[in-house]
């Protein structure tokens, strides 16, 4: 048993090096990933939701492009047995049992996928009320998908 | 066979507060699990649990006989007394005055982390900017930690007024709503006196202006939003 489980941890980690890089690696891309849109999510929420008389079409176009271009990046491929251990910029945050529920984590990353590229439609009509509306939408799918697979604090 | 009276025990700021609270941390609880574009009227939501809690506090010094704290708080001589079947007492029986402690630090730690919280999504809290945001993600952890302990308290409150229903044969949420309770004569109990409007007054504007400070950078952004608006 022991040595079953040591074998499919090694095995997981030569497919982990061959395909998304070390356990590390995917960790830091993931955590990267996700600041990164942090960045984009902080500028729309401030123009479309906090200050609607600031909002700018071309800078919400461009927040919206950029999300849409990281969860269309195929993310799941970081998320390789074993990368709930391990330290990327800061510790993994992902549950342990993330790796028994993929079922739903397709799911919610397909939800993800389709408010984040109907976001980046809309950002182009330059509507900041459909914005900010759409917005929501993006933020209950990042939402369902934290309460799932992150650990908290 | 003692005579029953009917004695005003609830004074309406109080009966108001509780009723507030319900709704208030209901809604918080709702829009918390939904999130997206809900995670702000959460924060608002949070805001008037502030607010109420602030009031209760104050009203806890100033507001009629029993609302005030000292004479509910579960010190240990009335909390043996309680368990022996020795206490007497027309408000809060020093048990219950333990959960109401309890609800009211719970729900004050509730909104305290939720000040400085941040969702990683699009919500900070007010306070969010006065702390780092390893510190912010630290005490957001504790605030979902919280509800739990929150939901437990909820259930106990709601199965106590159960229990007091079938078993003891005593409606709590009537009194609740009318600020009148039966009560037996032997208790030679009285009912409380009336509201000072100048305390009910002290007390929200007080609780207002808490809240307002908090919020005061937002608040002061919602109205130039409201005004621009107003302009164009």
């Amino acid at each position: 048993m022991r040595l079953r489980r040591a074998l499919g941890l090694i095995l997981a980690i030569l497919t982990t090096v061959a395909t998304a890089g070390s356990v590390e690696d995917q960790i830091r891309f993931r955590q990267s990933a996700y600041s990164f849109m942090g960045w984009n999510t902080a500028k729309i929420k401030n123009q479309a939701v906090d200050h609607p008389e600031s909002y700018n079409k071309d800078q919400v176009i461009a927040a919206a492009n950029a999300i849409s271009a990281v969860a269309n990046s195929n993310l799941l491929d970081l998320y390789t047995p074993g990368t709930d251990q391990g330290t990327g910029w800061k510790p993994s945050h992902l549950k342990a049992d993330y790796f028994q529920k993929q079922d739903e984590v397709k799911e919610l990353n397909a939800k993800f996928i389709k408010e984040a590229n109907e976001l980046q439609a809309v950002a182009a009509t330059g509507d900041a009320a459909a914005v900010k509306t759409q917005f929501g939408k993006l933020g209950a799918a990042c939402k369902s998908c934290h309460d799932l697979i992150r650990v908290r604090d | 066979m003692a005579m029953k009276v009917t004695l005003k025990i609830w004074d309406w700021p109080l009966r108001l507060f509780h009723w507030l609270l319900v709704l208030a941390v209901v809604g918080a609880y709702v829009t918390g699990k939904l999130g997206g574009s809900l995670t702000d009227w959460h924060g608002r939501l949070g805001g008037l649990v502030l607010g109420l809690l602030i009031f209760r506090l104050i009203w806890g010094v100033i507001g009629t006989t029993h609302a005030r704290f000292l004479n509910f708080f579960p010190s240990f001589s009335r909390l043996a007394a309680y368990f022996k079947g020795d206490w007497q007492g027309a408000g809060h029986n020093p048990l219950g005055a333990l959960a109401i402690i309890a609800k009211l630090t719970v729900l004050l730690l509730l909104v305290g982390t939720g000040l400085f919280a941040n969702d990683d999504i699009g919500f900070e809290g007010p306070l969010f900017h006065w702390v780092n945001k390893g510190l912010s993600d630290k005490l957001s952890g504790w605030h979902s930690w919280l509800v739990n302990l929150m939901l437990g308290l909820v259930v106990l409150h709601v199965s106590a007024i159960i229990f007091y229903q079938w078993v003891k044969k005593t409606n709590l949420v009537l009194p609740m709503l009318t600020g009148k309770k039966q009560l037996p004569d032997t208790l030679a109990a009285r009912s409380i006196g009336p509201v000072s409007p100048l305390r009910f007054v002290v007390a929200l504007l007080v609780a207002i202006l808490v809240v307002w400070g908090v919020w005061s950078i937002e608040f002061a952004d919602y109205l130039t939003s409201l005004i621009s608006k107003v302009m164009t």
